[in-house]
C-alpha cells in the first residue's frame, strides 16, 4: 500500500468534494492561457509583419525568440518577480515569451506559402499592399497560422502550471499543494486536468484549422 | 540594478562559486550527466518500436493522438507525480523522480517524430529496394533508417534541448543541477542565483543544440545533410 | 473570401468573449491567487480603506493562518484576499516592498533575527522579542500587532536509529558529526538565523557543506523517512514528529527563542483601519495556541484537508464566525 500512512493512492471522495475548486482553477487556467495566446498572437503578428517587410530582421527576431524559448520558464518567472512582483503580469510576460518563436515562424511561413500566382492575380486586380495582406495572404495563411496557435496554446497550458511556483493559480495550484504534502490525488488532478484542457483546446483549434482550409487535405509542414 | 551587477560580479569572481562542492561546474556536470542519461534511455526505449511501426506503416492513428497528448503533458505535473511514486518504491527524492520524469517526457516526441520520419520515406525508394530483393530487415537498415535519419536526429536534438531545460525543475523535488540556483535563489530572494541559473541552463541548451548540429556530419548518411527537416511536431517549452 | 473572414472573425470574437467572461467570473484584480471565499455571514459594511492582501508562505501552517485571518476579516466586512508566495521570509519582504501583500502571519524571533542579521537579540519572552522586532520593522514601514501565545520554532529531528548510533539527543551533540550527517530543510535554511547560521553561531556546528535543500514539511519528512537525510529541519508544531516516534533534539543552548506567531502588516494598513481592526486581529491571535496549531497542521498534512476548511472550523469552534 503506497501511502498507508497518509492516503490511498487515489481519493475519489476528495475529487468529488473539490469539484468547485476544480472549476475555479479551470477558469484561472483559462484566463492565464487565453491572455498569453491572444497577446502572443498580437505581438507575433506585429513582429512577423516587420520580418516580412524587412527580411533581414527575420534572423535576429527568431534568434531572440529562440533564446527566450530556451530559458527554462521557472527561471524566467523567478527572474521577473523582483521587477514585476508576484502578479499576473509577471506570469503573462513569461508565458507570452514562449509563444513568440512558434507563432512568428508559422505566421511568416504561412504568408510565404501563399502561391505566387495568387498574389500576381490579386495585384493584377489592383489590390494595394494592405488589402493584399489582410484580404488575400492572411486568410490563405490561416491554416498554418492556426496550426502554430495550436502548438503555442498547448505549450502555454503546460507552462501555466509552473506559474503556481510564483503565486499564480490554475491547475498548478493542485500540483504544488499536492507536492508539498505528498498527496498524490491532488497532484494527479492538477496534471490530468492540465492534459485534458490542453487536448480540448488542441482539438477545438484543429477543427478551426480544418474549417479554414477546406481545400487542403494535408497541412503544411509546420503542423 | 547596480547592486545586482556588483553582486553578480562578486559571484563570478569567487572561485568557490565555480569550483566548490555546490558550485557551477559541479552542478553543470550533474545537469549534463542526468540529461544525457535520460535522453539515452528515452531513445533506447522509443526508437525501436517507432522504427518498426513506421516500417510496417501501422499505428498511425495512435501516433497522431500521441503527438497531441504528449505535447499536452505538463512537465511540472509529471515531476511532482514521480516524487510520491519514487518514495513508495524506495528510490528516494531528487535523482530518480527527476530521471523518470525526464525520460517520460522525452519519449513521446522521439517516438512520434521517428515514426513520421520512417513513414515519410519515399515509397518509390522502398519499392525499388524491395524490387532489388531486400528483406524487411534489410530494407529498414539500408534504406528507411538512413533516409529517415535527418528527421530522427532532429527529433533527438529537439528532445535533448527540452530535457536540458526541463531538468531545471528537478530542483523542486530535491535534485541538484543548475535548477538549484533558480529554486534556492527564488526562495532566498537571491536574484544573482536566479539569473545564473537561468542563463546557465539557456547556454547549456544552446550548447546541446550545437553539439547535435555538429554531430550531424557523423550520423547522417552523405547526401541527406541538407534535407529539409521542417518543423517538428512537438517541441514544448518548459 | 467572405466565408473565411466571417469564420475567423467569429472565432476571434468567441475567444475574446470567453476570455472576458472568464475574467468577469474569475477572481479579483490581484490575480488568480485566492482559493475563493468560504460562505461566511457578512455583518457590518466594509470600512473604507485599502484592500487587504495576506501573504501565505510556502508551507501549510502559513496557509492555514492566512486563511484564519482572512476569514475573520472578511466576515467583519473587510475586502481581503490571499496571495500565495512561492517561498519564505525573503520573498515576504520583497512582496511587502513591491506592494504585492500588506499583511502576513510571521514568527517574532525568527523575523527579528533575520532583520538584525543574527545579532542574537531575541529572547524567550514574546513581548520583549516583539518590541525589539518593531524597532526593525518600522524602518521598513511595517508594524507588528500583539504576538500570539502559539509558538512554532524550527525543530531539529532525527530518527531513533540515528540518535542511538551517534549518541545524539540534543543539538549540541551534533557537533563533530557534520561530516557524517546530512541536514535537510527548507531552502531558506542557509539564511534563516534559526537554521544553519544559528547552528554555527550558537553551537559552532557547520552544516553548510552537507545541507540538502528541500521544501518545508512533507518532502523533508519523506526524505528523513527514506534515509536521504539524517537531520531534518521541521516545525515544532508538526504532528508528524510524535506520530513517527522521532526524536526532537533538545535545544540545550537555547538557540531557538520566542517564535510566537505575530501578524506583520504595513503602517499604511494599520493607519487606514485603526483600533477596531487591530482589536479584531489581536483577539484572533490571542485565541490561537500551540496545541491548536499542531492539530491544524495535522489536518492539513495528514488528512489533506483544505486550509480554508481547517481555518473555518477553528474559527467556528472559537466563536469568531458562525460556521
Amino acid at each position: 500500500m503506497i501511502f498507508a500512512q497518509t492516503q490511498p493512492f487515489i481519493r475519489w471522495d476528495w475529487i468529488v468534494d473539490h469539484l468547485d475548486e476544480i472549476w475555479e482553477r479551470t477558469v484561472e487556467h483559462s484566463v492565464l492561457t487565453g491572455f498569453a495566446v491572444v497577446i502572443g498572437l498580437v505581438v507575433s503578428t506585429a513582429l512577423s509583419m516587420i520580418a516580412l517587410r524587412f527580411r533581414r530582421t527575420y534572423g535576429p527576431i527568431t534568434w531572440t525568440a529562440g533564446i527566450l524559448y530556451t530559458i527554462p520558464s521557472i527561471a524566467l518567472f523567478a527572474f521577473l518577480v523582483p521587477f514585476t512582483g508576484l502578479s499576473l503580469l509577471t506570469a503573462e510576460i513569461g508565458l507570452v515569451s514562449y509563444t513568440l518563436l512558434i507563432l512568428i515562424r508559422n505566421i511568416v511561413a504561412g504568408i510565404d506559402g501563399v502561391p505566387a500566382a495568387v498574389i500576381e492575380s490579386a495585384r493584377g486586380m489592383g489590390y494595394t499592399d494592405r488589402r493584399l495582406f489582410w484580404r488575400v495572404q492572411v486568410p490563405l495563411a490561416l491554416p498554418v497560422i492556426v496550426a502554430g496557435v495550436r502548438i503555442a496554446a498547448v505549450t502555454v497550458v503546460g507552462l501555466v502550471t509552473v506559474t503556481s511556483l510564483i503565486g499564480q493559480g490554475g491547475y498548478g495550484a493542485f500540483i504544488l499543494r499536492g507536492l508539498r504534502r505528498t498527496f498524490a490525488t491532488e497532484i494527479l488532478v492538477g496534471t490530468v486536468m492540465s492534459v485534458v484542457f490542453a487536448v480540448l483546446i488542441d482539438l477545438v483549434l484543429l477543427w478551426l484549422q480544418r474549417r479554414l482550409a477546406p481545400w487542403q487535405r494535408r497541412q503544411a509542414r509546420a503542423s | 540594478m547596480s547592486d545586482f551587477l556588483s553582486e553578480l560580479g562578486a559571484f563570478l569572481a569567487d572561485p568557490d562559486a565555480w569550483l566548490g562542492g555546490a558550485g557551477l561546474l559541479v552542478r553543470t556536470r550533474d545537469h549534463v550527466l542526468l540529461s544525457l542519461f535520460a535522453i539515452g534511455v528515452a531513445a533506447l526505449i522509443a526508437l525501436p518500436p517507432a522504427v518498426w511501426l513506421g516500417h510496417r506503416r501501422r499505428g498511425g492513428v495512435v501516433v497522431g493522438a500521441l503527438v497531441n497528448v504528449g505535447r499536452a503533458i505538463p512537465s511540472f505535473g509529471i515531476l511532482a507525480l514521480m516524487l510520491p511514486i519514487s518514495l513508495a518504491l524506495g528510490l528516494g527524492i531528487g535523482f530518480w523522480p527527476t530521471f523518470v520524469a525526464l525520460v517520460a517526457l522525452a519519449m513521446p516526441p522521439i517516438f512520434t517524430n521517428t515514426y513520421t520520419g520512417v513513414v515519410e520515406v519515399d515509397p518509390a525508394v522502398t519499392e525499388a529496394a524491395r524490387g532489388m530483393g531486400m528483406t524487411g530487415r534489410q530494407l529498414v537498415r539500408r534504406t528507411e533508417l538512413p533516409l529517415a535519419m535527418p528527421v530522427i536526429w532532429t527529433a533527438l536534438r529537439v528532445s535533448a534541448v527540452q530535457v536540458v531545460a526541463t531538468a531545471t525543475l528537478g530542483a523542486v523535488v530535491g535534485w541538484g543541477g543548475l535548477g538549484r540556483y533558480v529554486i534556492d535563489g527564488f526562495a532566498q530572494g537571491n536574484d544573482v542565483y536566479v539569473f545564473i541559473g537561468g542563463v546557465s541552463v539557456a547556454l547549456l541548451a544552446i550548447a546541446t543544440d550545437l553539439a547535435f548540429s555538429f554531430g550531424e556530419r557523423f550520423v547522417l548518411p552523405k547526401g541527406t545533410h541538407h534535407r529539409d527537416r521542417g518543423e517538428l511536431t512537438s517541441s514544448a517549452a518548459v | 473570401m467572405r466565408y473565411h473572414r466571417k469564420g475567423v472573425i467569429g472565432a476571434i470574437a468567441l475567444v475574446v468573449g470567453l476570455v472576458l467572461a472568464a475574467c468577469g467570473s474569475g477572481d479579483d484584480a490581484e490575480g488568480p491567487g485566492t482559493t475563493g471565499s468560504a460562505d461566511t455571514t457578512e455583518t457590518t459594511a466594509a470600512p473604507d480603506g485599502p484592500a487587504i492582501t495576506i501573504g501565505a508562505q510556502d508551507f501549510g501552517e502559513s496557509a492555514i493562518l492566512a486563511e484564519v485571518y482572512r476569514q475573520v476579516l472578511e466576515n467583519a466586512g473587510y475586502e481581503v484576499s490571499i496571495q500565495p508566495l512561492g517561498g519564505f521570509r525573503d520573498i515576504v519582504l520583497g512582496a511587502f516592498e513591491g506592494g504585492d501583500i500588506n499583511f502576513t502571519p510571521e514568527y517574532a524571533a525568527s523575523m527579528l533575527e533575520f532583520l538584525n542579521e543574527q545579532q542574537g537579540e531575541a529572547t524567550g519572552d514574546a513581548e520583549e522579542t516583539t518590541e525589539l522586532l518593531r524597532g526593525y520593522l518600522s524602518e521598513l514601514g511595517l508594524v507588528a500587532y500583539a504576538p500570539s501565545p502559539a509558538i512554532d520554532t524550527n525543530a531539529f529531528v532525527v530518527t531513533p536509529e540515528t540518535s542511538e548510533e551517534h549518541g545524539i539527543s540534543a543539538i549540541s551533540d551534533l557537533a563533530g558529526h557534520e561530516a557524517d550527517l546530512t541536514l535537510g530543510g527548507p531552502p531558506d535554511c542557509e539564511t534563516n538565523p534559526f537554521c544553519i547560521p544559528g547552528l554555527q553561531d550558537v553551537y559552532g556546528i557547520d552544516f553548510s557543506g552537507s545541507f540538502t535543500p528541500l521544501d518545508a514539511g512533507s518532502v523533508t519528512v519523506q526524505a528523513l523517512e527514506a534515509g536521504e537525510i539524517d537531520v531534518a529541519v521541521l516545525f515544532s508544531t508538526s504532528g508528524i514528529i510524535a506520530d513517527r516516534g522521532w526524536i526532537l533534539l533538545e535545544d540545550d543552548q537555547s538557540m531557538l527563542a520566542a517564535d510566537n506567531v505575530v501578524p506583520v502588516l504595513t503602517e499604511e494598513l494599520d493607519q487606514a483601519y485603526g483600533e477596531e481592526f487591530r482589536a479584531l486581529v489581536d483577539e484572533v491571535s490571542a485565541a490561537m495556541t500551540t496545541e491548536d496549531l499542531t492539530e491544524l497542521n495535522r489536518q492539513f498534512d495528514i488528512e489533506a484537508r483544505d486550509a480554508e476548511d481547517i481555518a473555518l472550523d477553528w474559527l467556528t469552534e472559537n466563536g469568531f464566525v458562525d460556521g
